[in-house]
């Protein structure tokens, strides 16, 4: 698999390594931090937080959706929702950036099941399994080290429970979807999923 | 359930893949079991360290000056309502002595766990929905039924009960509305009432009552809906209870994740 070379800029370092990926101590949140401004009305903090964050957001429904204007319409959905909920982002139970993603991912999900056939997405997700990351994707992706590092761990999982989880993640299948794909027993995906999971966390060392 | 299971439910969940009947699993068995949160955060943690694999792409300008235009003049959500459970008298247990508040929760929890566990979902999200309003009781609620079914992200759910009975739950997120329709549901005796509960994580909101005709009745939630509640009801006495603590096992669970 071909993994282009990491771009570093400014931001990518700050909001990558700065603050999720430092294992010293308790690097401090700048997302969290915006979030708690933006809670309180402040359209600066939700600036910068859209300006440190929408890329990665955008690549991500990219990847789910495939289709550029429903991934621009899924966007603005989901800044409008960090907008309105901001308040309900409790910085002591996880971090900004995680709560974010968590929104970004579910609502391209919640796209790509009411507005894709499954059949439309049996062919895209047969590309996307292939380049595991974003060689489907020719544009402008820049994949920074941490996502060299995650797909690399996913690229040393069992070839089963790697397709489970792509599927899930970056196809937005649900696993009854998956079993039906793989013509594999509902139970066995679930099982997949929990394992590659779990072993995908020892491996990038994402710890409680 | 064993923590083996609900492990896998966890991954499941974290990374947005279960149906819904096994998604209120998920929820049913979280509430019964918080001690299990860790394993749920552990994987909501790791699949957002997987949101890297997929890059970064630079949106296209219009889109931010777009967005700030509209936040201007967009409301935010206040901060959560104050917890009136909190406030309440506390329950006594049979000693006499205010019992924890985990007890009444947990016990809430492994009963819904239960429930949930037996009841059947039968219908999933945006289904085409009957023609019920006229045979509607409820004049509010048939005025929010509508308004949620016209909305644009209508969702609804259904369970069917034992004694035959169905519950289907509408609801809107752009809304923040819920509406409950019961078909069949026993009459009670003036002496006690259904009351409607939201389950926010291992929270139980009270969210109205309300008296079944026996017939077809819509019940609106009077409690704001938040993504990931789960919609319960419960035989009280008349008024409600008065702890704002459910008293029994719920009859009715609808999640709407």
């Amino acid at each position: 698999m071909r993994v282009m070379e990491a771009e570093w800029g400014m931001l990518d370092a700050m909001v990558i390594d700065g603050v999720e990926v430092d294992e010293n101590g308790p690097a401090s949140d700048i997302a969290a931090d915006l979030l708690v401004r933006t809670a309180d009305g402040d359209q600066a903090a939700f600036a910068e937080l859209y300006d440190m964050l929408s890329p990665r957001v955008f690549g991500l429904i990219l990847r789910v959706l495939v289709n550029r204007s429903q991934s621009e319409e899924v966007l603005q959905e989901v800044f409008l929702e960090v907008w309105q909920s901001a308040g309900r982002f409790a910085p002591n139970k996880g971090q900004g950036r995680t709560w974010i993603l968590t929104i970004a991912h579910r609502r391209a999900v919640d796209r790509v099941r009411a507005s894709q056939s499954s059949t439309d997405r049996d062919i895209k997700a047969g590309f996307k399994d292939i380049g595991i990351a974003h060689d489907s994707v020719a544009e402008q992706v820049e994949l920074s080290i941490e996502g060299e590092k995650v797909v690399a761990a996913l690229t040393e999982l069992p070839d089963a429970q790697r397709e489970a989880i792509v599927l899930a993640y970056y196809g937005g299948y649900s696993q009854s979807e998956i079993a039906a794909l793989l013509g594999t027993p509902l139970g066995t995906i679930k099982t997949r999923m929990r394992d590659g999971l779990s072993r995908l966390r020892h491996t990038l060392g994402v710890t409680a | 359930m064993t923590e083996e299971e609900f492990a896998e439910l966890a991954a499941g969940h974290a990374l947005h893949a279960l149906s819904v009947d096994d998604e209120a699993r998920y929820a049913a068995a979280l509430l019964a079991h918080p001690e299990w949160q860790a394993i749920a955060d552990d994987d909501q943690d790791a699949v957002a360290v997987l949101a890297a694999g997929a890059g970064s792409v630079a949106p296209p300008e219009s889109i931010r000056a777009n967005l700030m235009a509209q936040i201007a003049a967009m409301p935010q959500e206040r901060s959560p309502e104050p917890d009136w459970a909190a406030f309440a008298p506390a329950p006594l247990g049979d000693d006499g002595a205010p019992l924890t508040e985990q007890r009444p929760r947990r016990r809430w929890g492994r009963a819904l766990f239960a429930l949930a566990a037996c009841l059947v979902l039968i219908v999933g999200i945006g289904v085409g929905v009957s023609a019920i309003t006229a045979q509607v009781n409820r004049p509010l609620s048939v005025v929010a039924l509508d308004e949620v079914r016209a909305a644009e992200d209508v969702a609804s759910a259904s369970v069917q009960l034992d004694s035959g009975a169905e519950a289907t739950a509408y609801w809107s997120g752009s809304l923040a509305t819920a509406v409950l329709v019961t078909k069949g549901l026993e009459e009670l005796d003036s002496s006690r009432t259904y009351e409607l509960w939201v389950l926010r994580g291992d929270t139980p909101i009270p969210a109205g009552v309300f008296q079944s005709t026996g017939d077809e009745v819509a019940a609106l939630l009077n409690e704001p809906m938040r993504e990931g509640d789960v919609i319960a009801v419960t035989v009280e006495d008349a008024g409600g209870s008065p702890t704002g603590q459910p008293t029994s096992d719920p009859v009715i669970v609808i999640p709407t994740a």
